[in-house]
């Protein structure tokens, strides 16, 4: 199909060429002299070209030292022009004559005062550019001049509260760690959820495709993939409404977000070398006690949970016993494990490019190298990237440009990096303070090596191979420093792309081609000395080695018609057809047992081979899509667009591989209005948008509508065993999501205040469900299913306004605000309507599916505090009367009777008795918050003195939801072995005792039960970055012969305003249909301060 | 200019109409599809390979309990011979307590029916594979049916004894538009099922594979025979039973191993021994299974520590001397732990589903159920003999009397089969002869198991017949709302 695609491009090329280079016809000769107009001197070295009537060069000569040249003729078409640089250059002459003059004049002749008003175009990244005040649709850009303060390390970060209805959130502080970017809310619970960024008019993928096994960690671990230098982007868009996504179909479902690059413009070449550097601190993290306040603790856990603890084995690890000095030494420290691991970070990056051009070829070309080392020991993130982007004019018919952009990634993370890993910040928190980092040996002397026991009284290194999971805990230092996982990336992406006048300013053909080449390397090792594991155990010296290798090809053809009707029409017919080739092989191996902690490649035979020690994986998807589209304007008033995009995507069963989804959009300009007349004075723009559209998601599994026999990975009696892996989905659809919004523009007083207000519905039916829950008789679990309708609806409001423009002072402020609810209108009975939390199990909240009502509302109990004593353990009724039971006994509060009747003790916490029987159990659980954002959004000013002095404030904020503060549970619960926080050390320890931290007991009790104790009003403000720009002045710089030079300082997450106790209230959201939002960071976002400096040449 | 247009109409017409169906045809690479599959006799041996697979370890990707981990826990830990140890997962200790709910997610049965699932598949395609492959014998075919016909009996077998009734799917599940809800079946039926699946199957089983580790790791016709006379055990047909064992028995391809040290590395470490009959042949391929549950520490599972005592009661003469030679292979008295299943997370042990010593203790069962108790006697003794029972676990019992011939079977039983899974369900079989006439043996496990303040009420619970079956799992009865959960666990 490519193939015959190159074929035809060729064909049309060639027939191209044939056309315009017809008839020849006798040989000629034209001379002359190029003169100035000034001074009448000869100007040397002048081109003069010979053009055709398409302005494609011919022939072209420099003229000699007296200015003179001389040109043969081949067709009386020809035409004859001069440029040189300096001057003017001249406008093509016909040759009617053998001797033609020119005489250029001098290019910095002043014009009269001419008042140029352009006007913005945006461009939905098809190429179809529409003037942005008759966009139908909802989009908001960032144009360059705002992304030039922004001196964040990756454009998510940049973008963080920038737009509306784009939801931006960090998942952790590490280098290279993703960001999880939302357009208007989730749209999918188990398709794509991700948004589509288009690069340069084509799609760019930032997510690992699930079917890529690196073995031993999930995708999350590789999303850094949006490795633009952000000094190399041009404007960002976003596109919210399916009549803007439409273009870009099936993948389009989240949202897009288009990015532009910058291309070279005409003039001398221009050098620019851009700077920044950066430091970051991790503030400081939520005390925790030490050693000896620990072992006190862990002491009292095991007196409260009734148990003996000198029978245990790890007694003499809180023994503190100097006749057992070994572990005397090793275990009575007051060990910092977080400050063990923590570092401050350095951040450098280097940005250097040139651009410029002549009439024919246009060039900029530039090469990044950035690096960063995070604040936790081990980690950093190395990244050159290098990009070439060339225009070249061939005639005013065809005009051809080709760029290519190269990344190379080096990534250092923790080993424990998955999500559902025990990484090594959370370990660090909670590991027993009293343990060495280094060994001591008997005598009481630090030797070098880390103190890894194989387990201490908090258990041990666990290392899940069937999730491929890090579990238990270990020395986390030694995790940090002696175990490695190395992302090695490379990527190159060459695009070439053709436009075709076809007629002159009318029709248009546009072909483009881009190959993406990415190629990823994981590399982990987890050594003994980290685990402190024995050799008999797989996760021992464990070594791994996995590749993924993807290969794009998408091409594109538009072909546009803007024919002229009229002053009171304008008609834009658009066609465009695309086609997607992705093909992705992975590799992979692992070893076991390597024979010493520094032989750390599998390919070395380990002592034992698992199963599955080597695998490779290919999977391949394709698609198509063909849209046709037109937009039309009636008196600069009424504008209709329409389109229709069909998709066929090879995820689907031939029944139903492709979809048809419209979309229509309406703008009405009331400003235009005859009766509106007497308003333009202050109204320059109001314009009513609304617009429905369709769009198809494809579910994110190849292959899924076979049936497919896999391999066991062993064999059984020499025979290897093949079963069916999965259930055949033949009835698998496109999830749709249908979009509608209303939306209204205004621009008043002389354009300095813009607004835009829309109201949305996002609607998501057939939506996909993966592993849908079938009765297990059927030899699966799970079968994936288009199972209900979703809602995603609100409305977004954003303002730019410049109050103040003036030669000394300008003030610009922009805001924006939006609210999104996410709701479940419909769904089969066959999901699960409950999250399987045990409510009478501590740590868990109950989260139900409700048709009709806003996700993610959480349930549990009331906490009133701590029985102070017996009395305050007796059971009440309503009207505070005790209750007495049948004998006529004292009947004390018991817990879930009658499956767990455990009665409350003093230090208990006490949860509220919502139906005064004396038992708390499922029924006094009650509503107790819901974590989602009912507003979020940002708001910014830039205030410029003297033009060159900018000073820059960008605050986001979120309000209306409630986090669970997990940190809080898991550094309070005294339940364990786990360390916690100082808090904890005015926990009720006698009768009688008022607090409202409950006593300590070891792996018994109900003190942590799902609570309002640790529910928070999320909540916040923050400053995000504040920013100070200095544009050195002109006189400075001529004289030290530079043409630009700017420095700025940009400090981050400086302030935040919250009520929230926790560490961050800034949790990302992630919706599933039972998601809470538990926030169990340790800390708060780390402050940056990053220094830049931009020099032009 | 109109040659361009021409031409660029041709360039569309060419993309849109070059077979883009064609184009959109990917094919996986990873694995066979169902309609490249099943064209030779080689692929149902593949298949049949699978079913044999699935007993060992779940299909990669899947991460569940192992099906061996599987039958231990539900043959085990609700009777008498296992304790919970430090590592015991709540709804571990929960069945300990008989404090079972359906929400319990040991009771989740998936595995047994991933194995039938796979079996269904082999039963639903292999029959086509004659019309394609002419080298595939009928013989041949039916052999390999029998071997899947006998493993799907199996599975339900355990299933029956489990749950009592359960769905009853025979057809192999697909494609997503075939799903359907099933109501359970009776275990009444689901036993003639079997009855009737292992006739057909001992019709078409081979009686050797040409090497004695295949005979012992595959079905043969006496695993057929071995699985029957269970069968006709639980349905009290003790003639039935009697005579299946016979013909294992009879057959002269089994006997018991004399008391030399070697006895437990040659029957369970290197397995495939004259005594056994059939067992899950791990060797080399998947490293212990029950690790987990077993070795890793903290361990979940620990020998009861009545054992030392009650069970395997050390000589009072000369305990150096004269030992059982099962105690010491079976579990370390110093800490309890289990070893016979290996300690180490990388050691090969087959999994052992009948030995001879199954046949003729079910044979002296049922010889004991139908009167001729001095034959029975004469089983155990054997048995006792080969194994160094000593004098102290002896008993002198009238060959009259029935009681006391099945408690000193289920005695023996218990030493000879400890801690392969199959304690609960001697217990239980005993137990509900005759209208549960033998419901005291149930109760009084419940002293040495159930924590001492639940005691009484998990008394009360075995009274109720329903209990001694596993709930449900509430995820299944989400799924079908046809199936009806066990009345006991409505309550």
């Amino acid at each position: 199909m490519t193939k015959k695609y190159t074929y035809s491009i060729f064909i049309l090329l060639c027939c191209l060429l044939l056309s315009s280079i017809a008839s020849a016809q006798q040989i000629n000769y034209v001379k002359g002299k190029v003169i100035d107009k000034k001074d009448r001197q000869p100007i040397i070295g002048a081109s003069v070209t010979i053009v055709d009537k398409d302005r494609r060069v011919m022939k072209g000569v420099s003229t000699d030292i007296d200015g003179n040249y001389s040109l043969p003729v081949n067709d009386k078409t020809y035409r004859i022009m001069v440029s040189y640089i300096g001057y003017k250059s001249t406008a093509p002459l016909a040759i009617d004559k053998a001797v033609i003059n020119f005489q250029l004049e001098s290019a910095d002749n002043q014009m009269e005062e001419v008042q140029i008003v352009s006007r913005a175009k945006t461009d939905n990244g098809s190429g179809m550019s529409i003037d942005k005040r008759d966009q139908t649709s909802a989009v908001g850009t960032i144009n360059a001049k705002e992304l030039e303060d922004m001196q964040a390390a990756s454009i998510d970060q940049a973008l963080q509260g920038r737009l509306a209805g784009l939801d931006i959130a960090a998942s952790s502080g590490d280098p290279g760690a993703p960001m999880q970017i939302r357009i208007r809310g989730t749209s999918s619970i188990n398709g794509a959820v991700d948004p589509l960024i288009v690069v340069d008019g084509m799609p760019y993928d930032i997510t690992i495709p699930s079917d890529f096994n690196f073995a031993t960690s999930d995708e999350n671990n590789y999303g850094q993939l949006l490795n633009i230098a952000p000094s190399d982007i041009k404007d960002i868009s976003v596109l919210k409404d399916a009549a803007a996504t439409a273009v870009w179909g099936s993948r389009a479902a989240n949202g897009v977000l288009v990015i532009n690059t910058k291309r070279g413009v005409l003039g001398p070449p221009n050098m620019s070398y851009n700077f920044k550097g950066s430091y970051s601190k991790q503030p400081s993290a939520i005390p925790m006690l030490t050693g000896n306040q620990y072992s006190s603790l862990i002491l009292e856990e095991f007196y409260n949970a009734g148990r003996q603890f000198a029978t245990s084995d790890f007694a003499k690890q809180f023994q503190y016993d100097r006749n057992d000095p070994y572990n005397y030494y090793n275990y009575s420290n007051n060990t910092n494990w977080l400050e063990s691991i923590t570092r401050i970070g350095y951040l450098q990056d280097h940005n250097l490019s040139i651009s410029g051009g002549g009439e024919k070829a246009k060039y900029r070309a530039s090469v990044n190298y950035f690096n960063q080392n995070g604040t936790t020991v081990g980690t950093s993130l190395g990244r050159l990237s290098a990009r070439v982007n060339l225009d070249y004019t061939v005639s005013t018919k065809i005009r051809f440009s080709a760029d290519i952009a190269y990344t190379h990634i080096d990534n250092k993370n923790l080993y424990p990096s998955g999500s559902r890993d025990a990484n090594v910040r959370d370990v660090a928190y909670t590991k027993m303070p009293n343990q060495a980092v280094y060994e001591y040996d008997e005598y009481g002397n630090i030797t070098s090596n880390y103190f890894s026991p194989a387990t201490t009284a908090q258990g041990g290194f666990v290392y899940d191979f069937a999730n491929s999971r890090v579990l238990g805990t270990y020395n986390p230092l030694a995790m940090a420093l002696a175990a490695s996982n190395q992302q090695l990336g490379e990527r190159i992406i060459p695009k070439f792309s053709l436009q075709y006048q076809i007629i002159p300013d009318k029709l248009r053909l546009n072909a483009n081609f881009q190959a993406d080449i990415n190629n990823t390397k994981v590399k982990k090792f987890l050594p003994q000395v980290a685990t402190g594991r024995p050799f008999s155990e797989a996760a021992v010296n464990y070594a791994g080695d996995s590749d993924g290798d993807s290969f794009t090809m998408a091409t594109n053809i538009t072909l546009a018609y803007t024919p002229t009707l009229g002053k009171n029409h304008d008609l834009i017919a658009f066609a465009r057809f695309d086609s997607n080739d992705s093909r992705r092989t992975g590799q992979g191996m692992f070893a076991t047992n390597t024979a010493s902690s520094f032989l750390a490649d599998p390919s070395i035979d380990g002592r034992t081979n698992q199963t599955g020690s080597a695998y490779s994986s290919f999977s391949q998807s394709r698609s198509v899509g063909l849209l046709v589209s037109a937009q039309y304007k009636f008196m600069d008033r009424y504008i209709v667009n329409g389109g229709v995009r069909g998709d066929g995507n090879s995820k689907f069963g031939p029944n139903n591989r492709y979809g048809l989804f419209p979309s229509a959009s309406v703008l009405w300009r009331i400003s235009g209005e005859p009766f509106m007349k007497n308003t333009t004075k202050y109204i320059d723009n109001l314009a009513l948008r609304a617009s429905y559209g369709v769009v198809g998601n494809a579910p994110r599994n190849d292959y899924s509508y076979f049936n497919t026999y896999q391999n066991y990975g062993f064999s059984y009696l020499g025979s290897s065993g093949v079963y069916p892996s999965n259930i055949e989905l033949s009835d698998l659809r496109w999830e749709k999501v249908t979009q509608s919004n209303v939306g209204l523009t205004v621009v008043l007083l002389k354009n300095s205040l813009n607004m835009d207000i829309d109201v949305y519905r996002k609607r998501t039916t057939d939506l996909f469900y993966n592993g849908i829950a079938i009765p297990t008789y059927n030899g699966y679990s799970g079968v994936d299913m288009n199972v209900g309708t979703m809602d995603n609806q609100g409305w977004e409001f954003s303002l730019f306004y410049t109050p103040l423009k003036s030669k000394k002072l300008r003030i610009d402020v922009n805001f924006n605000i939006s609210h999104n609810v996410n709701m479940i209108r419909e769904i089969s009975p066959l999901v699960p309507r409950e999250n399987n939390a045990r409510i009478t199990t501590n740590n868990a909240f109950k989260v139900y599916l409700q048709e009709n009502n806003p996700f993610g509302s959480f349930y549990g109990f009331k906490f009133k505090g701590v029985y102070a004593d017996k009395n305050s353990t007796i059971a009440l009724d309503e009207n505070g009367n005790q209750i007495v039971g049948p004998n006529g006994q004292q009947i004390f509060m018991r817990f879930a009777y009658p499956s767990i009747d455990y009665v409350f003790q003093p230090g208990d916490a006490m949860y509220e008795d919502i139906n005064h029987d004396g038992n708390i159990d499922y029924k006094d659980i009650v509503y107790l918050g819901n974590g989602n954002p009912n507003l979020t959004g940002g708001f910014g000013t830039a205030i410029t003195f003297n033009g060159n002095l900018r000073l820059g404030a960008n605050f986001t904020y979120r309000t209306g939801y409630q986090i669970i503060n997990g940190t809080k549970i898991n550094t309070t619960s005294m339940y364990g072995f786990n360390n916690q926080s100082t808090a904890v050390l005015r926990r009720w320890r006698a009768e009688g005792d008022i607090t409202d931290i409950p006593r300590a007991t070891y792996a018994t009790g109900y003190n942590f039960l799902g609570s309002d104790r640790y529910v928070e009003d999320g909540s916040y403000l923050r400053l995000r970055s504040i920013t100070l720009k200095y544009d050195f002045s002109k006189n400075l710089l001529r004289r030290i012969g530079v043409r630009g030079l700017s420095a700025n300082i940009m400090m981050e997450n400086i302030l935040t305003f919250t009520k929230y106790t926790g560490q961050d209230p800034e949790v990302p959201v992630k919706l599933s249909t039972f998601s809470t939002v538990v926030d169990n960071s340790t800390t708060p976002p780390i402050k940056t301060i990053t220094l830049g400096l931009t020099a032009n040449f | 200019m109109k040659k361009i247009i021409y031409s660029a109409a041709v360039v569309m017409v060419l993309i849109m109409s070059s077979s883009c169906k064609k184009w959109l045809d990917t094919q996986p690479r990873d694995g066979i599809t169902r309609q490249g599959f099943w064209k030779t006799k080689e692929d149902i041996q593949a298949a049949v390979a699978g079913c044999y697979a699935s007993l060992l370890a779940p299909p990669p990707g899947v991460n569940e309990r192992s099906l061996i981990e599987n039958i231990f826990v539900f043959g085990e830990i609700r009777a008498d011979m296992i304790d919970p140890g430090p590592g015991a997962l709540n709804d571990e200790t929960d069945i300990f307590n008989v404090n079972i709910t359906q929400s319990n997610s040991l009771s989740r049965w998936n595995a047994f029916y991933r194995t039938i699932n796979f079996c269904n598949t082999v039963i639903d395609n292999a029959p086509s594979v004659r019309e394609i492959d002419p080298t595939l014998s009928v013989e041949q075919l039916n052999a390999y049916l029998s071997e899947v016909l006998t493993l799907r009996s199996l599975m339900y077998f355990y299933l029956v004894k489990s749950y009592r009734d359960v769905p009853l799917k025979l057809t192999a599940t697909t494609k997503d538009t075939d799903l359907q809800d099933l109501p359970k079946t009776s275990a009444a039926a689901i036993l003639t099922q079997i009855v009737n699946d292992l006739k057909k199957a001992e019709a078409g089983a081979v009686t050797t594979f040409g090497n004695t580790v295949t005979d012992k790791g595959r079905v043969t016709k006496f695993t057929v025979n071995s699985v029957l006379a269970d069968v006709y055990l639980w349905m009290d047909n003790y003639e039935g039973c009697i005579q299946e064992c016979n013909k294992v028995i009879n057959s002269q391809r089994f006997a018991l191993q004399s008391a030399a040290s070697s006895w437990y590395f040659n029957v369970f470490f290197n397995g495939s021994s004259i005594e056994t009959v059939f067992e899950f042949n791990n060797k080399s391929s998947v490293s212990s299974p029950l690790f987990n549950a077993l070795g890793r520490s903290p361990k979940r599972f620990l020998a009861s520590s009545y054992l030392g005592s009650d069970v395997f009661i050390p000589d009072d003469v000369d305990p150096t001397r004269f030992y059982d030679i099962r105690e010491e292979a079976f579990y370390r008295g110093s800490d309890l732990a289990v070893v016979k299943w290996g300690t180490d997370a990388v050691t090969f042990i087959n999994w052992q589903v009948y030995r001879i010593s199954d046949l003729m203790l079910m044979k002296a069962e049922a010889l004991a159920e139908t009167s001729r108790g001095a034959e029975a006697l004469a089983l155990i003794e054997e048995i006792r003999l080969k194994r160094g029972a000593v004098v102290a676990t002896s008993q002198t019992v009238d060959p009259g009397d029935k009681d006391a011939i099945s408690d000193y079977i289920l005695a023996e039983r218990a030493r000879e089969f400890a801690f392969e899974g199959k304690r609960w369900y001697d217990l239980l079989r005993i137990a509900k002869r005759d209208n549960y006439k033998r419901l005291d043996l149930l109760l009084n496990i419940v002293a040495q198991t159930v924590n001492p303040a639940l005691q009484q009420s998990a008394i009360t619970k075995f009274r109720d017949v329903n209990s001694h079956y596993f709930p449900i799992h509430e995820a299944e009865l989400f799924a079908d709302p046809q199936l009806v959960q066990n009345p006991f666990y409505t309550k």
